[in-house]
């Protein structure tokens, strides 16, 4: 996300802060996300990121400069959601309404919604139109939540744990679906998530939050690219260590260690290597010591 | 404004329960009781010396009356009909009062709050939607209803008048009916009107209310009177909250006529251009717009929270 392009960014922040009484949730960040990219936003628990999300949505206050699509999200939420679209965990559609109800409402209020979209995406799936939302099984509402995201025609689609307690077959679709049906180059996404690994194959990039300051933005090619695994062949130990991994461990008795911007070659000498997966990125950064 | 009504109209769907069904079972229940009255009149019903009089139908009844005072047939056949449904009314303030309670109440507590807010509509929308529709769609739900039961019971009443042999026109008093439910319209317009504050206050309830809400909007009135009578041994909060209620009646009708003798007068008084009298005086009084200042303060309030909330 380093990179300068010519369109504006679609989020631009500059010393994002936001504290709750004495607990700074975010201390001051700046970043940048360009047009066109799949954002994941990896944090742990209490680390920031959904503080971070309500501000670029509007929904809380802040300090500091944010601009989203060239608006202020805190002033602005009412003219700014014509062109973004967000998924704020799970069961938040009103469960009064029917199915039927809630197409015509968004129908009525929302300008780039397409009613006809929504019921082909429907039409594919068990969702009764005539039942209230209530009675609807969880699988069921994300996939009409997803159905009327998807038929909103918005340049940026935020979306924060929008598969916390699905069943996995549920999920798949999910990303899937967004993926084939929805995203191209005009717009942008970001994700919130702890299925880390359900995710990394569909980002361009990644920003690692931890205690309100983020502490790493990369993109995904790049990131991948750094960190290599090895499984270090018995009697290489003195060897591996020598070369400074950034964290060790054992598995089936045999070391293994993450290193960080080391020549392929020389480590596969060590041992068998892999690509680290983006939830041992992760957690190989936030433990080891940053080289 | 095409989002406007779209609000509207989810809130009314949102309280259907309320302005719709409720008004309807208790028309149900109304009819349901005046159609068993009139089939047991001079039966189960004993009244004074009706049987001396020779009354055992209801049409015995409305021919007496009808001979007795042919000129307050009409104001008394209006009279009777709303009277009769007069149960039907008994939950509006009910239905009000809720729903303002939990109109930006329960949207939290449901969390779909999230939903309304990611589409582009702004708070301020929002929350004058929320206001508004209980105060207009109730009473006009509530009044259909009833307009509709007045007229199930008219005619049943001539159903009843043309086997039984008794006066079916005088049972439609049209003219007056009809004026009838204008005139009430406008009665609660005014009684809205000065009641707007306290309104806006359960609105405001509902914004920022983390749990019961009920309590809140009942128990901070209640302590504010409390403690404004032991400090300063005044009730100004009290009477300022009684003003609103209705006693703002007693200056507006000070000088109306209430020399009642029968229906028609009763009906002169209520519908006698009484309302446009009270209008003049609530548009001329200083406590009215006070209201509307503290009206727009609450619902300024509400608006504020609703922007923070999540």
């Amino acid at each position: 996300m380093a990179e300068t392009q010519e369109a504006p960014p679609v989020i631009r922040a500059r010393n994002l802060s936001k504290s709750f009484g004495k607990f700074h949730a975010l201390k001051g960040v700046n970043f940048d996300i360009p047009l066109g990219r799949i954002v994941g936003v990896i944090g742990a628990n209490g680390a920031g990121k959904t503080t971070l999300l309500n501000a670029v949505l509007g929904l809380s206050s802040y300090k500091g400069e944010l601009s989203v699509l060239g608006l202020n999200p805190a002033r602005q939420r009412g003219a700014l959601m014509k062109d973004i679209c967000f998924i704020s965990d799970i069961a938040t559609l009103p469960k009064w309404m029917t199915v039927k109800e809630v197409l015509e409402f968004v129908q009525s209020v929302h300008p780039r919604f397409s009613h006809e979209k929504a019921l082909t995406f429907l039409a594919r799936t068990k969702v009764p139109m005539a039942r209230k939302i209530r009675a609807l099984s969880k699988g069921m509402i994300v996939q009409l939540h997803l159905a009327i995201v998807m038929s909103i025609d918005a340049k940026l689609l935020v979306l924060d744990e929008p598969t916390l307690g699905l069943d996995i077959i549920f999920r798949k679709q999910f990303y899937q679906s967004l993926m084939e049906e929805y995203f191209d180059e005009s717009r942008t996404i970001i994700i919130t998530t702890h299925q880390v690994g359900e995710i990394e194959h569909i980002l361009t990039d990644v920003m690692f939050i931890k205690d309100g300051e983020i502490f790493l933005e990369a993109n995904m090619d790049t990131l991948t690219q750094q960190f290599t695994e090895v499984m270090v062949t018995p009697g290489k130990e003195q060897e591996a260590l020598a070369l400074g991994p950034i964290s060790k461990g054992t598995t089936f008795g045999k070391t293994t260690c993450v290193y960080k911007n080391k020549d392929r070659e020389t480590l596969a000498k060590l041992g068998e290597t892999r690509r680290l997966g983006l939830a041992d990125i992760f957690v190989a950064t936030m433990t080891g010591d940053e080289q | 404004m095409r989002t406007f009504s779209a609000l509207v109209k989810r809130e009314a769907l949102d309280g259907k329960n309320g302005y719709f069904y409720v008004p309807l079972i208790l028309t149900g229940i109304t009819l349901a009781l005046v159609i068993l009255s009139t089939l047991g009149l001079g039966n189960t019903f004993y009244l004074g010396n009706m049987e001396n009089e020779g009354i055992h139908s209801l049409a015995d009844a409305m021919n007496m009356a009808a001979e007795e005072d042919p000129q307050e047939m009409p104001a008394g056949m209006t009279l009777l009909y709303w009277m009769t449904t007069g149960l039907s009314w008994i939950a509006f303030p009910f239905v009000i009062f809720f729903s303002l309670l939990g109109a930006l109440y329960e949207e939290r507590r449901d969390r779909s709050i999230l939903f309304w807010k990611s589409m582009p509509v702004s708070d301020w929308q929002e929350v004058l939607a929320k206001f508004f529709t209980p105060l207009i769609i109730a009473p006009l739900a509530f009044l259909g209803i009833v307009i509709a039961a007045q007229i199930t019971i008219a005619l049943y009443f001539s159903v009843l008048m043309l086997v039984q042999g008794g006066p079916a026109a005088a049972l439609w008093p049209l003219g007056l009916m009809i004026s009838s439910w204008f005139s009430f319209l406008v009665h609660y317009l005014l009684w809205m009107l000065w009641a707007l504050p306290l309104l806006a206050w359960l609105l405001f309830v509902s914004s920022f209310a983390a749990r019961m809400p009920f309590l809140w909007a009942i128990l901070v009135p209640v302590v504010l009177v409390v403690v404004e009578g032991m400090f300063f041994n005044s009730n100004q909060i009290g009477s300022w909250i009684g003003l609103h209620m209705g006693a703002w009646q007693d200056g507006a009708y000070m000088s109306a006529n209430y020399d009642i003798d029968g229906p028609r007068d009763i009906l002169k008084v209520v519908m006698g251009g009484i309302q446009w009298q009270g209008l003049t005086y609530t548009l001329a009084n200083l406590h009215f717009w006070f209201g509307l200042l503290v009206t727009g303060g609450f619902i300024a309030g509400a608006i504020h929270m609703r922007k923070r909330a999540v």
